[in-house]
């Protein structure tokens, strides 16, 4: 059985997520004078015409069409003539100790380009060794008490390793997976990840919210271009409940959890250096998504964005001008050298009472940096706990900063 | 003075005194130790190398992996992966499957022998998942990656298609190492042609295989390409050679790893999850899917395959050390002798025993010392020769190698040393002891004590006793170890009883002969002076016979060994192929080339209006009883009719057998549970030795359909390889196999005069084919077969030089002391020439002695390497033939070789003052 759901909500511009950290270094070999980053790396060549394209045509990929009446459980599964698509899942857990922990999996899928008839006949066509797609999973887990944060990336082509079902949302790669379980009423979905033998998790998803699509018309635009744009879904509240090894010591745990899934053929504009992203899950039942693209000369672009979700799923825009993301401190990463702004205020205004609010995300951990080797771009993702002016904890977030560890701009050609 | 300036001023004074004053007997003494270390030490490293270079490749491009799962018979069906993938789960256990094949460059088109174009070995990998594993690898991402721009830049990289993407889903895209890089000049976007399967593939190099941290960097004849690509160009879609296991680092790894083995060793019993066919694979209940092994067990498995082969070489190569040995025992004993005189008055004078004892051990030392450092030297130089010919040896019979170098650690230079420094002092020991011994009174009257060598050579039992002793050892079966290696070492033990019994019964026929040749010559003074001298031949003749008649021995026996070969390969090949073409890949090039024909290209070349009949012949190796064997189809009908088998023992009813082995494959075999009725195939005689079957044996055997019941309905004997095989009917081989990939057609023309003109047709068609003509292919199995003998002649050709240099040596010391005697010929008015003469005649007389015995111990070292020592290596029979050419070859080269040197040495010898000590 199948929901439908119209799009009801409108933004100017979604986040581009770690997906365009990953390409955009390809333009400019040898730009980040980091010990070992070495060349370019595969991820990047395979990305590199998404963002060519964006500048001409989409070379037969599909467009974010305005209107689509999306259907699940379908449409949470892979849209593979769109280019690139995400599934993306942040969270927070406690063990039955209280004992905290905050995790990332993300799974990414690539499409190749087109080829011409003639070079695809050349080709060697083999289901469980495709050469159209791509998928990347990104997968951290980060042990509060001790601040230990363990990532793994894995790369894979399409097929037994690593695939997506375009039926419903069954997305697999290495042992990592995303299936969706229950599809009518409260969604479930089961995340099963681990980290090298270090840590794993088996975790039951349910949505304690319902699915929210940002956009306008079901299309999230990104830029002046009329096809660079996506279509965004989020579960902006998934209750957890599970199972967490970490080394070699199982644990039940429960949490909260915030899904992104988007998809898209093109999801660029130049001009911008960096971002700062911002996902809220305030305690009262509120959440809030914030989105703040950071230019060159240090300001604030116009298409980033805040928002407000209500405790019915009712979600409340804010522009570029009417929030404020402020760094509280800094932290210069031994690895990448990349200097975050760790801890961050948000002042904006609440929908609610018409007040204006501060909310304070201080990091869990300050080293969260994914060192991104395949993407070779390093990037900080991090678990946050949320304070209000007078230091009591009214949330948990996640933070997403990037472009830290060199300019993105000068790889924007 | 303390014990130690007394052992250096003995060594000056005693030592170094006469050395200085016979340097030349001294350089020799150590050159002929060397040699012996060099002939041994070269083997051991060739071997070695040769052994070793059984690699798995995966290693190298990625980290080494823990476990490898692979079918018994054939190619592991893809499925297996997704299958895998589910069971394991999110354990953290990294999966790399893997295609692997063989690829030549294509003929020159010039006459071919085979085996002169280098065989790559293909890795097919996919190029996405690996580098997961290549990043695990290198934690500081310092490593180069498959697709790093500044490996893999080409100019036409362009917006539209990444180099990645093109790199990926090219076909043709292949990795190569920098050292074939280098070597060849290939950059990226290069182009490389091969041979894969029967096709010339031009690829282009994509870029250089990144090194693995902690692994050695790719040989050059290492390409990698994508799985699939290679998957395609073999043949072989769906299909993979092995899937690798890695289990991630950290906490519980080797619980872990061991629990995975379980599991796989588990699942392969569970029945396939999306069967192929339903009723093959009904097959499989029960029965296990694959095998898991780790890759040191792989290696092993290939060290094992070559065990015999160079525990042979081996042997052999310790005979030159062994002759050598002889020589030195016999210098260092007339060296004692001829110091007898200074070393009764040395213990006259108060030296002590021990001292004397010690002072001759430090010479023998030195000279083991000198020896070993120059043997060590000449043996690794000598190994970058011999290391190319044993590795032809194992491409020719046991997997395909491209093994140049022989590389030398510490341990081996030691042993080498310590070798030499253990014969030498073997060798010093009795001297030594002799010397310390004998009362001053004795050796200042000139009494010569019995060394044990003497006093066996005057005694006729212990000769006698060596040899009954080396009867009863060749009645003894071979030494078994696992994987069906067999090694012949009553055989061996036999051999080295004959040789020494016959060596010293030998010397006995010194004293005889001289006594019968003397009359010969009655009227010449030269003659009879010649030959007295050995009517009382002294130990160092007696010595000297006995190294010739070893060397001589195991060298006529090699002969004998290799010409009833040659005989039995002769009548094998004109009975065995007996069509006019013989069509292969142009990659084949050796025992374990993967390169096949596809059914496209023979059923279109089978169709050939000028074929009248042909032979599709399949063949792989399978896994049975823990080790590799051959299992081939072809159609019994044919061969029936066109090969003559050589059967050792033949089916009890030959027409029934063919009659029921060629049947429909579909009604073969059938039978019902209780009762099953086998397949019957045909078993060689290297496979049967090997397994212990003989004919009506019942064995089941592993097949892609599951292992299947077959009887062995007769055993012929084949000369193809020492690994032995199995041969069913060709279309039964399909049906199991599921594949119509065949490994070559042996054609029958309608005209056999048009063989020439068919080829050219046909390779003008297909450049990725190796056509043989039969007069070819024959001449080309006696070609690779003398080849893999070369190694042996070699170490034979060196024992027979080593023991004429020790005929020299015994002379010299000989007639260094007749010194005094030859003074009052020459008096007397003998010319210097004459005395040479009489020399030469005194040396060839214990030459022809030492032939003659030798000659006739060969007769049976030659039954028992054939009947004996090769039967129960190789399993193979062969007929006795007596190469009457290269005996009296080995004869006159021995005679001549003797003559020369003893004539030069008289010449010297006649110069000799009488004063002369030494």
């Amino acid at each position: 059985m199948t929901t439908t759901t119209t799009m009801t909500m409108t933004t100017k511009r979604t986040r581009t997520r770690t997906v365009r950290t990953i390409l955009d270094p390809f333009f400019t070999p040898g730009r980040i004078a980091r010990p070992g980053a070495r060349g370019v790396v595969l991820f990047l060549l395979a990305m590199a015409p998404v963002a060519l394209a964006a500048a001409d045509s989409l070379s037969g990929y599909a467009i974010p069409e305005p209107g689509v009446k999306f259907e699940f459980p379908r449409d949470h599964g892979s849209h593979p003539r769109f280019r690139v698509e995400w599934w993306y899942v942040t969270g927070h857990l406690w063990d039955e100790q209280a004992r905290r922990y905050g995790f990332q999996a993300t799974f990414f899928r690539t499409a190749a380009p087109h080829r011409l008839p003639e070079a695809a006949a050349r080709g060697v066509a083999s289901p469980n060794f495709g050469t159209d797609h791509l998928f990347l999973s990104h997968l951290a887990l980060l042990d509060v008490a001790s601040a230990r944060f363990l990532h793994e990336e894995r790369l894979h082509r399409e097929g037994w390793a690593a695939g997506a079902a375009t039926n419903t949302l069954h997305v697999w790669n290495g042992g990592s997976s995303l299936v969706l379980t229950q599809a009518v009423g409260l969604e479930q979905m089961h995340l099963r990840a681990a980290i090298r033998a270090e840590a794993s998790w088996d975790l039951q998803l349910t949505a304690a919210k319902p699915l929210v699509v940002f956009g306008t018309n079901g299309v999230s635009r990104k830029g002046e271009t009329s096809t660079a744009a996506s279509h965004y879904l989020t579960f902006p509240r998934l209750d957890v409940s599970g199972r967490l090894t970490v080394a070699g010591t199982t644990r039940t745990v429960r949490g909260q959890a915030w899904m992104d899934h988007e998809f898209s053929s093109s999801q660029l504009s130049a001009g911008q250096s960096g971002w700062d992203w911002v996902s809220v899950q305030l305690a009262e039942g509120r959440e809030i998504m914030a989105y703040r693209m950071r230019r060159k000369d240090g300001t604030t672009d116009p298409f980033s964005t805040l928002a407000w979700v209500g405790r019915d799923g009712h979600v409340i825009h804010q522009p570029a001008g009417a929030f404020e993301l402020m760094p509280l401190a800094r932290w210069k990463s031994p690895g990448s050298g990349a200097e975050y702004p760790l801890g961050l205020a948000l002042r904006a205004q609440d929908p609610e009472t018409g007040t204006a609010v501060e909310y304070r995300l201080i990091p869990l951990a300050r080293d969260q940096e994914l060192p991104g080797r395949i993407g070779d771009v390093p990037y900080w993702e991090g678990a946050c706990r949320v304070e209000d002016v007078v230091g009591r904890e009214v949330g948990s977030a996640f933070v997403e900063l990037t472009g830290y560890a060199g300019d993105l701009a000068g790889r924007l050609r | 003075m303390d014990s130690r300036g007394l052992l250096l001023l003995l060594w000056r004074r005693f030592t170094l005194r006469h050395w200085a004053l016979a340097p030349g007997q001294s350089v020799l003494l150590v050159l002929i130790l060397a040699l012996g270390i060099a002939v041994y030490f070269s083997v051991r490293l060739a071997n070695r190398a040769a052994g070793a270079s059984f690699q798995h490749f995966t290693d190298l491009v990625a980290a080494e992996s823990d476990w490898v799962i692979q079918a018994e018979a054939g190619d592991l069906r893809e499925a297996v992966l997704p299958e895998l993938a589910r069971r394991l789960g999110s354990e953290p256990v990294t999966l790399l499957p893997v295609v692997e094949s063989t690829a030549t460059p294509p003929p020159s088109g010039g006459p071919e022998t085979i085996g002169d174009r280098v065989t790559y070995r293909v890795l097919g990998i996919d190029l996405v998942g690996v580098q997961n594993l290549a990043r695990d690898a290198a934690e500081d991402a310092q490593a180069q990656g498959w697709f790093d721009r500044e490996a893999v830049e080409a100019p036409e990289a362009e917006a539209g298609e990444s180099l990645f993407w093109k790199t990926l889903r090219d076909p043709t895209s292949v990795f190569i190492s920098s050292e074939l890089a280098r070597r060849d000049g290939l950059t990226a976007g290069g182009i490389l042609e091969l041979v894969l399967n029967e096709r010339v593939v031009a690829l282009r190099v994509a870029g250089v295989i990144p090194e693995v941290p902690g692994q050695p960097a790719a040989p050059a004849t290492l390409l990698v390409m994508d799985l699939p690509a290679l998957q395609f160009w073999t043949g072989r879609t769906g299909l993979l050679s092995r899937v690798e296991f890695r289990v991630a680092k950290g906490a519980d790894a080797g619980l872990r790893r061991a629990a995975l083995r379980d599991r796989l060793e588990a699942w392969s019993r569970e029945p396939w999850e999306s069967p192929v066919d339903r009723d093959r694979d009904a097959a499989f209940a029960g029965a296990e899917r694959w095998r898991v092994s780790s890759p040191s067990e792989r290696r092993e498995a290939g060290e094992v395959m070559t065990r015999a082969f160079r525990l042979n070489l081996t042997i052999l190569s310790l005979l030159a050390l062994l002759v050598g040995w002889y020589l030195i025992v016999q210098a260092m004993d007339g060296a004692v002798v001829r110091r007898r005189a200074e070393i009764g008055m040395l213990r006259s004078l108060g030296v002590e025993a021990s001292t004397l004892r010690r002072a001759w051990l430090l010479e023998s030392a030195v000279i083991g010392l000198l020896g070993g450092l120059l043997g060590a030297l000449l043996g690794w130089a000598g190994a970058q020769v011999s290391v190319r010919v044993v590795g032809r040896t194992v491409n020719a019979l046991y997997y395909a190698t491209s093994v140049e170098t022989a590389t030398l650690s510490a341990g081996e230079w030691w042993g080498a040393i310590g070798l030499a420094l253990a014969s030498s002092l073997a060798a010093g020991w009795w001297p030594a002891r002799v010397a310390a011994r004998v009362p001053p009174v004795q050796l200042m009257a000139r009494f010569a004590a019995a060394s044990p060598v003497a006093w066996a050579v005057k005694h006729p039992w212990p000769g006698a006793a060596l040899l009954v002793v080396g009867g009863v050892f060749a009645c003894l079966g071979p030494v078994r170890f696992e994987g069906g290696v067999r090694f012949p070492a009553g055989g061996y033990l036999a051999a080295l009883c004959w040789i020494v019994g016959a060596g010293l019964l030998g010397s006995r026929c010194l004293s005889a002969a001289a006594r019968a040749l003397r009359p010969l010559g009655a009227r010449s003074a030269l003659w009879r002076l010649g030959v007295s001298a050995l009517v009382e031949p002294t130990g160092r003749h007696a010595l000297a016979t006995a190294g010739l008649v070893c060397a001589v021995a195991m060298t006529a026996g090699m002969v004998l060994l290799v010409g009833s070969f040659d005989r039995t390969m002769r009548g094998w090949i004109a009975r065995t192929f007996q069509a006019d073409l013989y069509l292969s890949s142009a990659g084949a090039q050796s025992a374990s080339t993967d390169n096949r024909i596809s059914p496209e290209t023979w059923r279109r070349l089978a169709a050939h209006p000028g074929v009248a009949e042909f032979n599709p012949l399949r063949a792989c190796e399978i896994r049975l009883m823990g080790a590799s064997t051959i299992l081939a189809g072809g159609d019994l009908a044919f061969m029936r009719r066109h090969v003559d088998l050589a059967w050792v023992e033949p089916p009890t009813d030959q027409a029934a057998f063919f009659d029921r082995a060629a049947a429909d494959p579909a009604t073969q075999g059938r039978g019902s549970e209780a009762e099953p009725v086998p397949v019957l195939v045909l078993a060689s005689e290297s496979f049967a030795e090997r397994f212990q079957l003989r004919r009506e044996a019942r064995l089941e055997l592993p097949t892609p359909a599951g292992p299947r019941l077959v009887e062995i309905a007769g055993v012929f004997a084949d000369y193809g390889n020492e690994r032995g095989s199995l041969v069913v009917e060709g279309r039964q081989y399909a049906a199991w196999f599921g594949t119509d990939h065949i490994a070559s057609l042996i054609v029958k023309l309608k005209d056999p005069a048009a063989a020439e003109r068919v080829r050219s047709e046909w390779l003008g068609e297909y450049p990725g084919l190796q056509i043989l003509t039969n007069a070819h292919l024959r001449a080309e199995i006696l070609r690779i077969f003398r080849q893999t003998f070369a190694i042996t002649y070699a170490l034979e050709a060196i024992g027979v030089v080593v023991a004429v240099i020790g005929l020299g040596m015994t002379l010299a010391s000989v007639l260094i002391e007749r010194r005094g005697d030859w003074t009052t010929l020459r008096a007397l008015g003998m010319r210097r020439d004459e005395l040479a003469r009489v020399a030469a005649i005194e040396g060839l007389v214990v030459a022809a002695v030492g032939l003659a015995v030798g000659l006739l111990v060969s007769g049976a070292l030659g039954w028992l390497l054939i009947r004996v020592i090769n039967k129960q290596t190789f399993g193979w029979t062969l007929q006795f033939a007596v190469p009457v050419g290269a005996l009296a070859l080995l004869a006159a080269l021995v005679l001549l070789g003797a003559g020369t040197v003893s004539y030069a040495l008289g010449r010297w010898g006649a110069r000799l003052p009488a004063d002369r000590e030494e």
